[in-house]
C-alpha cells in the first residue's frame, strides 16, 4: 500500500537541481535513498520534511502535504550530527515536542522509549556530556517521542565510530520492527543499505536512477553509472563473451579464477599480467585481454603469489552464473 | 632560547598596552582623596545623573534588544538583495564622529515633521530623556546587533529545522531554540551596548544638555569648576561601570 508518494518533485538550489523525482514508500517499509555525497539525497529528505518549497506533489496517506509546513507533516527527522538542542538536557530534548503536539501519556512514552534505547540513566544529563552513540539514541528517541508517521534518517551512521556501526545498524532495524515505523534513510554506503533496506532508490546528480527491492538494485544495476557507484568491477562489452549485443556485463573480481595453465570455465581468456599488488589478505591482479582489462582478487589463504611475473601470459576464467548484465 | 625571546617580546608589548589602559583608571580610582569621593557620592545631582545614565542606557539597550534581535536573525539566516547595505548601515554609526551623529539626530528629532509627529504623542527629544535614549541607541546599537548576529550564526540551522518537525512554529523555534542557544553572544552584545551607552557624550551633549547624564555632568563640572570637582564624579562613574560590567561578564561566563 502506497503510504508516501513523491510525484514529479523538483527543487533548485543554486546550480543544483532535484529533477523530476518520483517514488513511493509503502507503509512499514524501510526505504533507503542511496547516493554519493552531493547527489541531492539529503536535500530530497529535507524536501519531504518540508524544509524546502518544492514543485510537484508529496502525497502522504492520499493527502498532498507539499504545501504544509514541517510542523504539520508528522515526520521525525534525525540528522547525521544529531542536531540535539544544547540548551536542553536529555529529558527536555526527548520531550521537546510535548509542548507543541498532543502526546498521550507523555511520561509513560518517555519511559518506554528511554528504556528501549537504554537512556533511562542519562535523562538528566547535559547534551555535551554524551558520547556519539548516546547522542544518536537521544536524537532517535526525540523523533520517536513526537509519534511521527514517518521517520527520516540522514546518514545516521556516518558520525559513529566504525567499531560500533554494525551494532547500531542492528539497533536501527530493531527500532523499525518494534515501532513498525515507515522509515526513509539516506546513506552513501551500499553495505548499510543492503543490510537495512527493504527497497532502495539510487540518487545521482539530483535524479533517481533506479528503484527496487534491495537485492535487485544492488545486484542488477540499471546502468553503467549505477554499476560504477555500487562498486561493480570488470564492466565490459558482452561481445567479449560471445553475445551479439551492445550491452555491458560485469563479473565479480572474487569470481575470476587465475592459472598459469589453461583452465575449464564457461568463459576463459588468455591475457598478460599487468600488475599484481599484495593488500593485507589478498592480491589485486590486473590482466590485459586485448584492449580490455580484467581485475581479479586472489585471497592469500587460497594462494600466495601472483601466478606470473608482470608481462607474462596468464589464463583467467569465470562461469555464466557470475555474470551480471547491465 | 629563540622561543623564550619571542615570548618575552610578546609579554613586553602586551605590558605596554595593558599599562596604558589600566594606569589612568587606577590613578582615577585610587589617586584621589577618599573623603572627597564619598562626599561627592552623596551629592544629589551626582547620584541623579549616574542613575539617569544607567537607566536610559538600559532602556536604549532593551529597545534595541526587541528591535535588533529580529534584524540580527534576518541577517544571519537569509540572503537577500541589499543585505550588505544593511550590514554597512548597522556598522556606520561606530565610524562617524559622535558630535556629527548628535547634529544629525537634532536635525531629525529636534525639529521638523518627525519631531512634530512624536510631539503629538507627548514625546520630546531635545533636552529630554528620550533624546538621550536615541543618541545612545544610534551610537551603540551596532554592538548589540552584531553580537546577536554572531550568536545566531553559531546556532546550527539544523537545530531549528528539527524543532519544526517536532511541532514548533517559527516563532516558537526562535524563542526556544535560536535565542537560548545564542544567549551568550546576545548578552555580551547587550553588555557592550549598555556599557558604550554609559560613556556616550558627544551626541547627547548636542541633543540634551539637561537633564545631565554623568558624562555631561563631568564635562560641565570640569569646564565650570575645574579638575578637582570633576575627577571624583568620573571616578565614581568608572567604579560603578567596572563593577557592573565585571558582574554581568562573570555571570555570562558561567552560563552554559
Amino acid at each position: 500500500m502506497k503510504f508516501l508518494e513523491v510525484k514529479n518533485l523538483s527543487y533548485k538550489l543554486g546550480n543544483f537541481k532535484l529533477d523530476n523525482i518520483n517514488f513511493n514508500v509503502n507503509q512499514g517499509e524501510y526505504f533507503v535513498l542511496l547516493g554519493q555525497s552531493g547527489s541531492g539525497k539529503t536535500l530530497l529528505l529535507e524536501s519531504i520534511a518540508g524544509f524546502n518549497k518544492v514543485n510537484g506533489e508529496i502525497n502522504f496517506g492520499g493527502v498532498d502535504i507539499s504545501k504544509l509546513t514541517p510542523e504539520n507533516r508528522e515526520v521525525g527527522f534525525v540528522y547525521q550530527d544529531f542536531a540535539l538542542f544544547p540548551n536542553l538536557n536529555v529529558r527536555e530534548n526527548i520531550m521537546f515536542s510535548q509542548k507543541y503536539k498532543k502526546i498521550e501519556d507523555p511520561e509513560e512514552t518517555l519511559l518506554d522509549i528511554s528504556d528501549f534505547l537504554g537512556l533511562v540513566h542519562l535523562l538528566e544529563r547535559r547534551i555535551e556530556n554524551l558520547s556519539g552513540g548516546e547522542k544518536q539514541r537521544v536524537a532517535i528517541a526525540r523523533a520517536l517521542f513526537s509519534k511521527p508517521k514517518i521517520l527520516l534518517l540522514d546518514e545516521p551512521l556516518s558520525a559513529i565510530d566504525p567499531t560500533f556501526r554494525n551494532s547500531i545498524m542492528k539497533f536501527l532495524k530493531d527500532i523499525h520492527r518494534r515501532y513498525n515505523l515507515t522509515t526513509i534513510q539516506v546513506t552513501h554506503n551500499f553495505r548499510e543499505a543492503s543490510y537495512l533496506a527493504d527497497r532502495i532508490a539510487i540518487v545521482m546528480k539530483g535524479q533517481i536512477h533506479q528503484i527496487g527491492i534491495a537485492s535487485d538494485v544492488l545486484n542488477k544495476p540499471a546502468n553503467l553509472e549505477v554499476a560504477k557507484f555500487l562498486g561493480f568491477k570488470n564492466i565490459l562489452p558482452t561481445s567479449m563473451i560471445g553475445e551479439d549485443s551492445e550491452r555491458l556485463f560485469s563479473v565479480d573480481p572474487n569470481a575470476i579464477f587465475i592459472s598459469k595453465d589453461k583452465i575449464n570455465y564457461d568463459y576463459v581468456f588468455e591475457g598478460k599480467l599487468e600488475e599484481c599488488m599484495g593488500v593485507v589478505d589478498h592480491f589485486k591482479i590486473f590482466i590485459r585481454v586485448g584492449d580490455q582489462q580484467f581485475f581479479a582478487k586472489l585471497l592469500m589463504r587460497d594462494y600466495i603469489g601472483c601466478y606470473a611475473d608482470r608481462g607474462e601470459s596468464i589464463f583467467i576464467g569465470f562461469d555464466k552464473k557470475d555474470v551480471s548484465y547491465l | 632560547m629563540k622561543q623564550n625571546l619571542f615570548l618575552y617580546g610578546l609579554i613586553l608589548f602586551s605590558s605596554i598596552i595593558l599599562l596604558f589602559l589600566s594606569v589612568p583608571l587606577i590613578k582615577m580610582i585610587f589617586g584621589g582623596d577618599l573623603g572627597i569621593l564619598w562626599e561627592t557620592f552623596q551629592q544629589e545631582d551626582v547620584i541623579n545623573s549616574i542613575f539617569l545614565t544607567m537607566k536610559v542606557s538600559a532602556m536604549a539597550m532593551i529597545f534595541v534588544l526587541i528591535t535588533g534581535l529580529p534584524l540580527a536573525y534576518i541577517i544571519s539566516r537569509y540572503n537577500f538583495y541589499g543585505k550588505s547595505m544593511i550590514e554597512a548601515l548597522i556598522d556606520i554609526p561606530i565610524m562617524i564622529p559622535h558630535t556629527a551623529a548628535g547634529i544629525a539626530l537634532l536635525i531629525v528629532f529636534g525639529r521638523g515633521p518627525i519631531a512634530d509627529f512624536f510631539a503629538n504623542f507627548g514625546l520630546k527629544f531635545a533636552d529630554a530623556e528620550p533624546g538621550i535614549m536615541i543618541a545612545m541607541m544610534f551610537l551603540s546599537a551596532t554592538y548589540l546587533i552584531n553580537g546577536a548576529k554572531e550568536g545566531f550564526n553559531k546556532v546550527d540551522v539544523k537545530l531549528e529545522k528539527v524543532a519544526r518537525t517536532l511541532g514548533a512554529s517559527p516563532t516558537q523555534v526562535f524563542l526556544r531554540i535560536s535565542i537560548p542557544n545564542a544567549k551568550k553572544d546576545i548578552i555580551n552584545g547587550c553588555l557592550m551596548m549598555w556599557g558604550r551607552g554609559l560613556g556616550e557624550f558627544g551626541a547627547v551633549v548636542i541633543l540634551v544638555y539637561h537633564p545631565m547624564i554623568a558624562p555631561v555632568l563631568i564635562y560641565d563640572r570640569f569646564t565650570s569648576y575645574g579638575l578637582a570637582h570633576s575627577a571624583p564624579v568620573a571616578a565614581i562613574m568608572i567604579v560603578i561601570s567596572i563593577f557592573i560590567f565585571l558582574s554581568v561578564r562573570f555571570i555570562n561566563n558561567r552560563l552554559k
